[in-house]
This record gives C-alpha cells, structure tokens and sequence, in this order.
C-alpha cells in the first residue's frame, strides 16, 4: 500500500472521530437506544455547559490526586529501579516481593487503603500513586539494564566512575522504555484516583459518577467520563512533551 | 620507550557461570612501540578475547602481561588505551560531536574551546567535517565507524586496540578506510593492534601479521611485513609480493584449522 499524503493523514482522524459523533447523536435514537442509557453528544454537551461549575468543583480534585499519585508513584518507581540496578543484592532480595505485590489486585487493596488513610484525598493519591508504581519499575530496571556489553566495555575502557555510567550510559538508554511507562501510567493514575473516590467520597469525577449513576443523571454520568478522559489526555499530553524535549535520538 | 605489550606465558580465556574457558595458553609476545601488528585468526581462536586481556577488559587467566611499561589496569586507568569495537558503540541519544568528546567529558575535562578545536580537527581528519551535528542513526555504517575512530582518538592514546572494526562494511568502504587508518598511524605515531579474519586486510595493513590457530588457540605464524613494505609500511594491494605474504598466511590459516 502506498502511503497517504500528509494532508489525509492530519484529516483523517478527525472525520472518523466526526463520523462515529454523527452516528452516534442521530443512529442511535433512531435505533431506539433510550436517552438514559446513551443520551446524544449535544445533551452531553449542554450538561458540561449548563453544570460547569459543579464539574470543574468535581473534576479538580481528581485531577489533583491523579496528578499527585503519578508524579509519587513514577518518581518511587524510578529511584527504587536506581538502587535495584546498582545492589544485585538487594534486587535478589526484594524484587521477587515486589513482583508477588503486583500480583495483587489494587482493586482488592483500596478498601484496605481507604481504612489505614481515611476518606481524604490521600488514599486516593496513594491508590494512583501504587497503580503508577509496579509497571514503571519493571520498565525502568529493564531500561536501565538495556545498556549493551560493548557500551559498558566502552565506559570501562574511558575508566566511567559508577556516576558516569549512570548518568551518561544507563539513564539515557532508560528513557525511551521509561517514558512508554509513563504514557501508559497517565491514564492508570486517573484510574486510580476515580476508583478511590467510588470507595468512599463526596468529591471528584469518581464520587460524581457513583451519585449520577444512582440518581439516573446519565447525561451528567457521561460527562463526567468525557472529564475523566480529559485529565488522562491532559496528563498523556504532557509526558509527550517532556518526552519531546528530553529524548533525542536524531 | 617501552614495550607497547609484553606477555609471558598468557593464558587468557572468558569467564562463563561455571568455570573460566581457556582459548589461548602459554602465549609470548612482545609488540614494539610505534608499531602495527594485525591479528589474523579464525573465529573462536580467542584473538579478540586477547584485544580484551590487554585492554584489561579481562583478566589474565595465567601469566603476565605488560603494556606500555606498566600493568594493564594501571594503563587503562590512565586512559592510555583506547579501544574500537566492531560495532561502532556510538551512543544513539548524542550527536557525532558528542559522541566524540565522550571520552574527555568522562575524564571530567570542561568542555573547553580547545577540546572542541580538537574534536572539529578530528572530525576533519575523518572526513567528516559537517556531521558534526547528525545523530548515529542518520549516519552509514562506514561514517558511523569513522567517529568512533574519532572518538577513539580523541584521548590521544597511546595504544589503540581494534576488534574487527571493520567486518561488518562493504569491500569498497573497508579499503577506503584502511588507507585512511594507515594515513593516521602514520602521523599519530600510535601502537595499533588490529585484530581481523580477513587475510587481505591483516597483509595489508601491519607491518607485522600474527596468525592465531583455534583449539587451542596458539600463535601458527609470526610474519615481518617490514622487508616486503618499505618505507613505512607501504605498499599496493596489487604488489606480487603482498599477494605472495596472503598465500603464506592462507597457508598457515590452512595447516592451523
């Protein structure tokens, strides 16, 4: 196949996303699909006008716990990668925990969290900071092991003090896996965050999309979700740009 | 001036989880300074696994071994000694540049205007004046080989090591760049010890073809080049009696397999 032109390629995922819209405000009520199940793009629309308010009050706290659950539990990740891939003792002693940790559910592990760190957002920073936590610091010991032998012979051979490997060898070969963990842990945080406040909370998109889902709000229920999708795109957007500016590789 | 390498008795081999595997035992070998040895071998013969003995990327498993007057870690802590690996190992995230002032940003230099004189010099001396700026991956692999030359000689070492650092190139790049290596030791005075399992390449290159036996690994040939190459190592590709010096080494490389 030949490939498309640019202009196509730019256009082009904007009509497919256009056209699901369409289909979606106008086949669906024609297919009989009741407004309380799927109700149309434009009542969504005017729910995130008309509510603007309550929903940015909503939506700034998950952003706050998502936001803060990331930056803890990536930066933990990393500097727990740092002193495996420099100790081979501590990393034999304590990965494989680490790994039977992973294995548990962070489902299952909220309500625990939500008991030790009370309603606040703490626990919901945490429950996003530990969902965060486990892919990164696979990823990052992986990347920081990625270096070749010849590239670790080429420092030896320069006399590369252990800083100098780290910080001239191991931490750019790290980057690249490091941040496809961090575009992947963008949307994990949000989730994260929603599913602590469905625990137990009067506040965020996760408490707005348990009280409209009882109330049988669904126009605000979607809304909700398109806010929720927002912040994970918002974050997302972000560690491409940082990934823009600190990843050079020609 | 000392011996560029003095080895008695050398076994040197690779360690592996279980025990240590022996390739090549009981080696003697001195190589002048100033001078340009290439190590001719088949695959296995342990001749890049000796490169890395004397680069001390390896212990010796018996024996002694000598570079530059001292021992080999004392050499290479002095950055004394660069090596060339057959893959370029340029690292993909700098640029050419960069890459060719690793060596002098690891040994804490600041990068001065001088340093940067140099790596331009450098540069230039490669023929790659203008790619300063390209990154490894817009580069062939012949270019990419000629900065990790650069970059090689950018600590001005006294002993350069090279582990098949062109095996991987086309005929046409590979000659090109012989005579431009050539070229430079003729001008930088730098002991080179060039390991290749090209015949062509180890004839043409040293003054002097060492030539490895596999199993065990062990010297079948030590062959002076001097007398058939005046002056200073030159001579064609075509010369009767450098194609003369090749059937001898496929002869040896022959009775060694």
């Amino acid at each position: 196949m030949t490939p498309l032109p640019p202009l196509a390629r730019t256009v082009l995922p904007f009509a497919g996303a256009a056209s699901l819209i369409v289909a979606w405000q106008y086949l669906l009520p024609m297919a009989g699909v009741p407004a309380y199940i799927v109700p149309t793009p434009t009542a969504v629309l005017a729910v995130l006008a008309r509510d603007a308010t309550l929903l940015t009050g909503h939506f700034w706290p998950t952003a706050l716990e998502a936001g803060a659950g990331f930056l803890i539990g990536n930066l933990a990740a990393i500097l727990l990668a740092v002193v495996f891939v420099h100790s081979r003792v501590l990393q034999a002693a304590y990965f494989p925990v680490v790994l039977f940790f992973n294995t548990i559910p962070i489902l299952a592990l909220s309500p625990i969290i939500i008991l030790i760190f009370g309603l606040g957002m703490t626990p919901k920073i945490v429950i996003a900071a530990v969902i965060c936590f486990f892919p990164t610091l696979i990823n990052m010991i992986r990347g920081l092991d990625s270096a070749g032998p010849s590239e670790h012979e080429l420092f030896r051979m320069l006399s590369a003090s252990r800083w100098e490997v780290f910080w001239r060898l191991r931490l750019p070969r790290s980057l690249p896996l490091l941040f496809s963990s961090l575009r992947i842990s963008s949307a994990t945080a949000v989730i994260g965050a929603i599913v602590g406040e469905w625990i137990g909370s009067d506040k965020g998109l996760g408490a707005l999309i348990i009280q409209a889902t009882f109330n049988y709000q669904s126009d605000r229920l979607y809304a909700a979700i398109v806010l929720s999708s927002l912040l994970a795109i918002g974050i997302f957007a972000v560690v491409v740009a940082a990934e823009k500016v600190i990843v050079r590789e020609g | 001036m000392p011996d560029a390498v003095r080895a008695v008795g050398l076994d040197v081999g690779y360690p592996t989880a279980r025990e240590p595997v022996t390739v090549i035992t009981g080696l003697d070998l001195v190589v002048e300074a100033g001078s340009f040895l290439s190590i001719l071998g088949p695959s296995g013969c342990g001749k890049s696994t000796l490169l890395r003995v004397v680069a001390d990327l390896l212990p010796p498993l018996a024996g002694t071994v000598e570079v530059l007057g001292a021992t080999a870690a004392a050499v290479r802590s002095r950055r004394d000694v660069a090596f060339v690996f057959q893959d370029s190992t340029l690292l993909p995230w700098r640029t050419v540049r960069q890459n060719v002032c690793l060596p002098l940003q690891v040994a804490r230099s600041r990068l001065t205007r001088a340093i940067s004189d140099r790596s331009e010099a450098l540069l230039d001396l490669m023929g790659l004046s203008g790619f300063g700026d390209r990154y490894p991956n817009q580069l062939s692999g012949g270019q990419r080989q000629r900065v990790a030359i650069a970059r090689a000689l950018m600590g001005e070492p006294k002993l350069l090591l090279m582990d098949e650092p062109f095996g991987a190139l086309d005929e046409i790049t590979r000659d090109r760049l012989n005579d431009e290596l050539l070229n430079l030791w003729r001008r930088t005075g730098t002991t080179i010890l060039f390991v290749t399992h090209s015949i062509a390449e180890a004839a043409y290159l040293g003054e002097r073809v060492l030539v490895l036996a596999a199993n065990p690994g062990r010297i079948c040939l030590d062959r002076d080049l001097k007398p058939v190459k005046q002056p200073q190592n030159r001579c064609t590709r075509e010369d009767p009696a450098l194609v003369a010096v090749m059937a001898e080494l496929r002869a040896a490389l022959a009775e060694a397999s």
